[in-house]
């Protein structure tokens, strides 16, 4: 049996197995897109480079048998460089968000597309599971958000963007009407103990992002009621009741409360801290006037932190929202708090701390006019409505403007091999910036979708059609920089793969070949 | 759905076969005959054979041949070959498209009457700029002389044929041979309208001579080429001999005897000539005298091995091969009977492959050789002749298998014979319809001698020989896509190993070698190992032919000894730049290969020493750059070739070249960003080390040596500056105060871009202008300068 060395590690393999098999064998993790265990290896993808020491080859490690005595380089900066270099060529060539605009417009990043498909098959149930992911207050940010996710929607420029925000609203409103709102499920008790201070958006949001994880929450406020700032700066647009309600949805999740508490006053900062085994700062804009006092280093706008983590420099302690930027929009704090909270989470858990920073994604960036009837096609054709008629929304009117969104997200995101693996090795979608090919979907109307340009000719497809006698089979059509996968003699997608079809959609590395979504 | 005669189909389907394998050559019948892939032609051969939808689908989108819609009447095929390039190919390319008014993302007129490609290269370099249209070809163009060219074929295309001459007895014996050189270029250069005219005035005078045909001479720069060979006396080499020159060449040196003859050949032509009032005697000026001069100083330096003969035998005329000792390696190879003898003499004198990468040929043989096949199992080796040469600038391969077919079927019947083959093919891209052809009755003619066949001349040795043409794509000169387009297959490279040596053709033990690896092989069989290792430098031996074009005063086709230095190439053989310009650099091998700098022009020629300074051997291209030549724009325009020949399938080469491409376009475009040349350059590494296959990995080699040696030009387009006066977005066509106002260039500005004003200094509107270089060529006063 031949016997290699990987990164200097020996491993035995059998004969006919790959470089590859030898890696796996060895734990080591080569990222591969197009091979797939039992077709034949295409070699085409080549992120799964390794290099041979003795001649200085690089070669493509699916394809490449393991022979006897061979010393293979896998996990070195040269050859990560190169698997790198791939990643950001396939992705130069990449006509698809991973991530739609709206999630990037969001302070809180909420899965917008998400809570539309949601609200478009009527399941409010999901939705506002959907929306409580990330944003804990959406019947107050319904009512007092300035709405920078629909600024960020494609649709903007054409016929205006999709309802977003209302939307959200009627699904947080119904909700709240329902006599039982949802909450989420919190996870079993951690032991630990954390002080918010202020509850305000981010005292709120942070409480209940650190109540789901699991931990003891005490949350302490000057005032009488909770709520902050939302208590006096919204007088017409949010009406006490909504936000009594959302507080005390927040609340019932076993957050002990303490109003008329006033930190420096009723109790010092390094009570808190002995107290408590961690401590977050939210008191607001005018935190900055009193975080000296209580021993804290203090910027140009509020408490200062360490970019990223929240961290103030004093162990244990934290700061988010207003405390730290003086001011803000209401959705920011909320971001603040949920963001803090999952940044407290690793602390008590002994992790190491990440810095929040944006996820990976390839973007198609803006849409020139000539392309926007291919995108508004993804789209229900109905205007955007002036003023929601009703509040909250009648369901099927709600589903049908939430169908107005143009699905720029991808629907492969967190289960796509090129995004999973751009992201593994900081691969930055931008370096070969160029122009990019013409964003288009094949067979829209049919069950099975293709997008070419989110195509990286793993050749896939093509092979397991071949195996069926049902298809009509794929192949590649074209040659060099425009070769794309195509259907013979102009037929449709279904004839293609015939009943291979679910098994090409499985195979596919990245969202090029998808179901239709049912409507 | 179109509605076609299909008989068609049927027909070709019975003729070639129903297997997959048999797709490519089905639908260059096809497209042959309804000069394109009509759709139910392609349904009508799936429902009929084993051939899948879906390889139709692939394979006919993959090869540039085929075309799914209808073309035009005439086909123009404009050559982008580098030297055509280097001489301005594309404004003769824009001049057509706006003279026949084709819209832009268009390729035919609206009257259906041309439809205009590009071609990435004729192989007629020494020509540059070439267009073919139909089976014309036209060379030395420029924009000005396009309507000239369009009006011309248009003349000669309702031309009826003419009236067979009248021929008359031969007065006498013959008393020498008329040899006219009929390779490809010399055809494009006009040597058929000469060959058809010696004969009609031998025809009509009688005169005691013999018309031969020979292969390709080398001299491109003086075609068409006229040899007389008299039996007794000296010979007379005749140079750029145009078909009205004929005449008086024939009777200088060929008067019929009879008396009466004479008279009344006399006499009429006296009318004729009191008609026309021609000069008299124009081609005796250009007679040359081979021994002397500049032909002496063209062959001098040249070493004849795979060229052997080249200009005195007929390509065709077995028996006259054989009398230059044609066969007589094969010969002795059957009289030595021990294959392993074979390899080892092939080792010895140190031949190493000629398509490029210059692995040694013996090793190559002796792993074929050693592969064990169970012929009971149907298991056999094959040998295939790799003629896909697609290099633009380079045209060694076709001119090899035009002038000595039986050459290289000799050299390949060697190699099998060494390895244990019966069963080969040529490979030759379809482009060379001549070279084709002449294969193909030269194996029949092998055939119906005994050369190949069964039992070749008496031995127990058999040998099948086949050919295969290829559709259009450059790629398939690399070994494994060759292997997948002749199984019928999109011309994809694989992984190598396993190399063909082990699973070929169908899975079989295959030996791949370039054209002129075979051609030299019957020559050190002939003339042993010893005298072929003579030849050369330490680790490479031999000759090597190259396509000698560009910016140089004789361009051709050569035969030089390895070791030879690249100065001696250009000033002894090609006689200096041309025009008096300066020596920039020599580029050499082609899209895969780098140039040498004019500093470094003492570089010898060899393998080793083309590698160190950055440009490898190739396949023998070498096209002469001088001082007006953009490197940038050189650059480019190798990175667009391979870019466009790229298959497409690994991920360094489709995206890789092009992101690489897109620099170096916007530098041309003078919208280059700062870094972009340090991106490029890593860039360009990473393509090298990360791609599949030779196209990939050595597409990056042009761009690196151009930025090794003259990265200066380069950051001068950043800075938005063209040192060479190329790149059109950065330069503007002036006229200065010598003006005459004499409106010559005004009349002959294509756009209108200059106002017709008499006796003034006349001015270019530059946002009309195209650069098309007219207004610059046809100033009489040199007043026109580019800035």
């Amino acid at each position: 049996m031949p016997k290699l060395t990987i990164d200097s590690r020996e491993v035995e393999v059998e004969p006919g197995e790959t470089i590859l098999d030898a890696a796996r064998k060895l734990g080591i993790h080569v990222p591969t897109l197009c091979y797939l265990k039992g077709y034949k290896a295409s070699t085409s993808c080549q992120v799964c480079l390794v290099k041979m020491v003795d001649n200085g080859r690089v070669v493509p490690s699916c394809g490449m048998p393991a022979a006897d005595g061979m010393k293979i380089e896998s996990e070195t900066a040269e050859v990560h460089a190169l698997r790198r270099t791939a990643l950001e060529l396939l992705l130069s060539d990449h006509v698809g968000d991973c991530l739609a605009p709206c999630y990037f417009a969001c302070p809180a990043h909420m899965d917008i597309p998400k809570m539309l498909r949601e609200i478009g098959d009527e399941d409010t149930a999901a939705a506002i599971a959907t929306i409580k992911e990330d944003i804990a207050l959406p019947a107050v940010l319904g009512r007092v958000c300035p709405k920078p996710c629909e600024k960020g929607c494609r649709r903007n420029s054409a016929d205006g963007p999709v309802e977003v925000c209302d939307l959200k609203r009627s699904v947080a409103d119904r909700d709240l009407a329902s006599g039982t709102p949802f909450i989420p499920e919190c996870k079993t008790d951690s032991g630990k103990r954390v002080a918010v201070v202020g509850a305000g958006p981010t005292g709120l949001a942070a409480a209940f992002h650190l109540r789901c994880e699991g931990h003891a929450v005490k949350l302490f406020e000057a005032a009488e009621k909770a709520g902050g700032r939302l208590r006096h700066e919204f007088p017409v647009d949010l009406p006490a009741e909504v936000l009594d309600g959302e507080v005390d949805v927040i609340l019932e999740m076993g957050i002990d409360f303490a109003p008329k508490t006033r930190i420096g006053e009723d109790l010092s900062l390094d009570e808190l801290k002995q107290d408590f085994d961690a401590v977050l700062v939210c008191s607001g804009g005018d935190t900055k006037d009193h975080a000296k006092d209580w021993g804290l280093k203090i910027s140009r706008r509020g408490v200062d932190i360490n970019a990223g983590t929240f961290e103030t420099g004093t162990e244990k302690v934290f700061a988010a929202g207003n405390a730290i930027r003086g001011k803000g929009l209401v959705v920011r704090s909320v971001a603040d708090g949920k963001e803090a909270a999952g940044t407290i989470n690793e602390f008590l858990q002994g992790k190491p701390i990440t810095p929040i920073a944006r996820p990976f994604s390839s973007r198609i960036g803006k849409i020139p006019e000539s392309e926007m009837p291919e995108f508004l096609a993804n789209g229900k054709p109905i205007h955007r409505l002036a003023e929601p008629e009703t509040n909250p929304f009648d369901l099927p009117v709600a589903a049908e403007h939430a169908d107005r969104c143009l699905e720029c997200g991808c629907i492969a995101h967190g289960n796509c091999s090129l995004e999973t693996y751009a992201a593994m090795y900081g691969a930055d979608p931008t370096r070969y910036h160029s122009e990019r090919r013409a964003y288009v979907k094949v067979n829209r109307s049919g069950s099975v979708v293709y997008e070419p340009g989110k195509c990286i000719n793993c050749e896939l497809c093509i092979q397991i059609a071949s195996e069926s006698q049902d298809a009509l089979g794929l192949s590649f059509v074209g040659r060099g920089f425009d070769v794309r996968v195509g259907v013979p003699f102009h037929g449709t997608m279904e004839d293609a793969l015939g009943s291979t079809a679910e098994k090409c959609i499985d195979a596919c590395p990245t969202g090029a070949l998808y179901s239709a979504r049912k409507r | 759905m179109d509605t076609i005669d299909l008989n068609f189909v049927d027909d070709a389907i019975e003729r070639i076969g129903r297997g997959p394998e048999a797709v490519i050559p089905i639908l260059q019948q096809i497209q042959q005959h309804y000069r394109y892939l009509p759709q139910t032609a392609l349904r009508h051969v799936c429902a009929h054979t084993d051939i899948t939808p879906a390889s139709i689908e692939g394979v006919s989108s993959f090869y540039t041949q085929f075309r799914h819609e209808p073309v035009g009447e005439h086909l123009i095929h404009v050559c982008l070959g580098t030297a055509c390039h280097v001489k301005g190919a594309q404004l003769v390319m824009d001049s057509i498209r706006q003279e026949l008014k084709i819209a832009k993302g268009e390729d035919t007129d609206r009257d259906g009457k041309f439809t205009v490609q590009s071609v990435a290269c004729l192989g007629c370099c020494t020509l540059a700029p070439v267009v073919q249209i139909d089976e014309l070809t036209y060379g030395g163009l420029t924009p000005k002389k396009v309507p000239e060219m369009l009006h011309d074929f248009s003349a000669q295309a309702i031309r009826p044929a003419k009236p067979a001459a009248i021929t008359a007895h031969r007065s006498g014996e013959s008393i020498g041979e008329i040899r006219i050189g009929m390779g490809s270029c010399c055809v494009a250069q006009g040597s058929d309208k000469v060959r058809s005219a010696i004969e009609s005035v031998i025809a009509q005078s009688g005169a005691c001579a013999d018309v031969k045909r020979v292969g390709c001479v080398g001299m491109c720069h003086q075609t068409p080429l006229v040899e007389i060979v008299p039996k007794s006396g000296e010979t007379s080499l005749y140079a750029k001999v145009q078909a009205d020159d004929v005449e008086s060449l024939v009777m200088k040196h060929f008067k019929p005897k009879s008396l009466m003859r004479r008279i009344s050949y006399s006499a009429e032509k006296f009318l004729d000539r009191f008609l026309s009032d021609d000069e008299d005697e124009p081609t005796i000026q250009k007679s040359i005298n081979p021994r002397e001069g500049s032909v002496c100083a063209f062959l001098g330096p040249q070493k004849h091995l795979a060229t052997e003969y080249c200009g005195q035998i007929d390509p065709m005329n077995l028996e006259e091969y054989k009398r230059h000792d044609g066969f007589a390696g094969l010969k002795k190879c059957i009289e030595i009977g021990d294959p392993m003898k074979i390899i080892e003499e092939v080792q010895n004198s140190g031949l190493r492959g000629r398509g490029g990468a210059g692995f040694p040929s013996g090793i190559k043989w002796q792993k074929v050789r050693e592969v064990a096949i169970d012929q009971s199992r149907g298991e056999k080796k094959y040998i295939i002749c790799n003629g896909d040469e697609g290099d633009p600038g380079a045209f060694m391969d076709r001119m090899l298998l035009e002038s000595f077919p039986y050459r290289i079927i000799e050299g390949m019947a060697i190699a099998a014979m060494a390895v244990g083959s019966n069963e080969g093919y040529f490979y030759v891209r379809a482009e060379y319809p001549l070279a084709v052809k002449r294969i193909r009755e030269a194996i029949k003619i092998c055939e119906q001698d005994g050369i190949l066949g069964e039992n070749i001349l008496g031995s127990d040795f058999s040998l099948k020989l086949g050919i295969m043409e290829g559709a259009g794509a450059f790629v398939c000169g690399e070994e494994t896509a060759l292997l997948a387009s002749m199984q019928g297959e999109r011309g994809m490279p694989h992984l190598r190993p396993p190399y063909p040596a082990e699973l070929g053709l169908w899975k079989q033990p295959t030996l791949i070698n370039n054209v002129e690896t075979y051609a030299l092989v019957p020559w050190i069989m002939r003339n042993g190992s010893d005298a072929f290792a003579a030849l050369g430098t330490e680790k490479s031996k031999g000759t090597k032919v190259f396509a000698l074009a560009g910016k140089v005063s004789r361009g051709g086709l050569i035969e030089v000894p390895m070791g030879i230095t690249m100065r001696q190439v250009i000033d002894d053989v090609g006689g200096g730049v041309a025009n008096g310009k300066k020596l920039k650099a020599v580029q050499v091998g082609g899209p895969s290969g780098g140039c040498v700098p004019a500093s470094l022009a003492d570089t010898s020629i060899d393998y080793e020493s083309l590698a160190e300074v950055g440009a490898i051997m190739g396949s023998g291209g070498l096209v002469v750059l001088d001082e007006d030549d953009c490197m940038v724009d050189i650059a480019r325009y190798f990175l667009r070739f391979t870019q466009d020949q790229s298959c497409g399938k690994c991920t360094f080469c489709r995206v890789g070249t092009r992101r690489m491409l897109d620099i170096l376009d916007r530098l041309c475009e003078g919208k280059g960003k700062k870094g972009d040349l340090d991106t490029l350059e890593r860039l360009s590494h990473d393509v090298s080390a990360g791609s599949l296959c030779g196209l990939g990995k050595t597409a990056p080699n042009p761009v690196l040596s151009m930025l090794k040696y003259f990265r200066e030009e380069f950051e001068a387009h950043l800075d938005g500056r063209c040192p060479a006066g190329k790149c059109v977005a950065m330069i503007e066509y002036k006229i200065n105060s010598k003006c005459t106002g004499c409106t010559i260039c005004a009349q002959e500005c294509p756009v209108d871009a200059i106002p017709l004003t008499p006796y003034k200094i006349h001015t270019i509107d530059n946002d009309k202008c195209t650069r098309c270089d007219t207004c610059l060529q046809v100033c009489p006063e040199n007043a026109v300068y580019v800035e």
